[in-house]
């Protein structure tokens, strides 16, 4: 009796101690590589100054910011919003799935994040088009300027997204490469792309 | 890295290097690094103190006020811009030893061609133009306003605007970098390229803002670009020195 206990105990000890190991290596483990996270934290502290310039000239004319926010379209900002977090959830499901070592649907869900960062840039340049042809411009003041600005370079994160994912796809289709942390990578990058996006939604579209 | 450079060279090397104290790299290209930094400070002397290109001048001042900028700062400019004439091949020698670095990569000499050709071009409308521009404006004092306006916008307009050949460097740089395997520049250099191509694309504003954040002098187009800039020479610089560090004396000289 007195030896089962002891067992017992000796294997709530090593169930505790395996825990605590994996909760340690948890904390410690970094998805993806260092060099990635400061891409992502060195670009959000850019696009984190080019917020706050963006708040200061609010301030400095409300109403012109406020009268031409009306002439966006929420919807559209809306849409994009739904297809960015639809390929987030893709993305980091992919991730699962190549940490669990399958591989083909991780491959699958790439390539849905990837169609949705495809349908993101199409809704993107149809709401440029129809903004061009109803007169607002780049010129029109500063709050178009900074419209077309930031959602431009925001595109351009959308297409090196892209580039990357490209990259994972080809990590996952080569049996000698599937490397976890190369897929954890990029959608490290892909989920910032997806962070930036809603703050340039709520700063462009929603605040009134 | 030396000691695997010398591995490769020579199979005794291993030992030889444990005797031996470590190399300090090629003296000729010590002698060309040394050149960044001392260019890159004429540069700043040259832009920020003598010519007053940098910070810009107002996009939106009148005629009369432009005129009288070429007035107020004509020795200056004369000074400033005939030195930078005269050592603008600074350049050109910087770019050279980042591209003679990235022909160390593993990555073949294509990127590191990318680069260069990129840079070469680059340096006219981003450096050579505002010089001339400004250099005309102050030979002939007693020229028409109007004309003083035009060589105003022309250098500024090129200089703070000069875009693609910059970004297509970066660009080259950066996937350089990635896929080196034989690691000469940290991973994350490369994405503090593409940091630089962000900024890049915030300032195209300028050739439609006369005034504000996007305009050739605003917060978005104009110092925010200089800050990253600022950060992306001081790495390249000190990187460029730790590679020359790891550069074994003995290295082959390349193709």
């Amino acid at each position: 009796m007195a030896n089962t206990e002891q067992t017992a105990a000796d294997l709530d000890t090593t169930a505790t101690s395996s825990v605590t190991t994996t909760e340690a290596q948890r904390r410690v483990h970094l998805p993806g590589d260092v060099h990635m996270w400061v891409m992502v934290l060195g670009d959000l502290i850019i696009f984190g100054a080019y917020f706050i310039m963006f708040m200061i000239f609010r301030a400095m004319h409300p109403q012109e910011f406020l009268t031409s926010e009306e002439h966006l379209n929420i919807n559209i900002g809306v849409l994009n919003t739904l297809v960015m977090l639809a390929s987030s959830w893709f993305i980091a499901r992919s991730v699962q799935a190549a940490r669990a070592e399958d591989h083909a649907q991780a491959l699958r869900l790439t390539y849905l994040g990837g169609l949705c960062g495809v349908a993101f840039i199409a809704i993107k340049a149809y709401e440029w088009t129809t903004k061009i042809a109803q007169g607002y411009t780049i010129s029109s003041n500063d709050f178009f300027m900074y419209y077309y600005m930031l959602t431009g370079v925001h595109v351009f994160h959308v297409s090196l997204g892209l580039l990357i994912l490209g990259i994972t796809v080809r990590e996952l289709r080569n049996p000698r490469r599937r490397r976890a942390s190369m897929v954890e990578s990029g959608a490290t990058y892909w989920h910032m792309v997806d962070l930036l996006w809603i703050v340039i939604f709520a700063l462009l579209y929603v605040m009134r | 890295m030396s000691s695997t450079v010398s591995t490769e060279s020579s199979p005794t090397a291993g030992t030889v290097d444990r005797a031996r104290p470590p190399r300090a790299g090629k003296r000729d290209v010590w002698l060309v690094f040394w050149i960044v930094p001392a260019f890159y400070t004429a540069f700043g002397v040259i832009f920020f103190a003598l010519a007053r290109v940098m910070p810009p001048p107002r996009p939106d001042v009148t005629v009369d006020q432009m005129a009288h900028f070429f007035h107020a700062h004509a020795l200056t400019i004369k000074i400033g811009f005939g030195v930078l004439v005269l050592i603008v091949g600074g350049a050109g020698v910087s770019n050279g030893i980042v591209v003679y670095h990235m022909k160390r990569m593993t990555v073949g000499s294509v990127m590191a061609y990318a680069y260069m050709g990129s840079m070469s071009i680059g340096a006219l409308p981003g450096c050579l133009l505002v010089a001339f521009s400004f250099l005309t404006a102050v030979y002939r004092p007693s020229r028409d306003p109007q004309i003083l306006e035009l060589l105003y916008d022309l250098g500024l307009l090129s200089y703070v605007g000069s875009l693609g050949c910059f970004s297509t460097a970066y660009f080259a740089f950066a996937v350089a970098i990635l896929y080196d395997k034989n690691e000469i520049f940290p991973k994350w250099l490369a994405y503090v390229n593409i940091w630089q191509i962000v900024t890049e694309i915030l300032t195209v504003a300028v050739f439609v803002s006369k005034a504000g954040p996007f305009a050739w002098n605003g917060c978005n187009s104009f110092w925010l670009g200089t800050a990253v800039f600022c950060f992306w020479l001081g790495c390249v610089i000190v990187f460029l020195m730790k590679a020359n560090e790891r550069e074994s004396a003995d290295e082959p000289p390349l193709d």
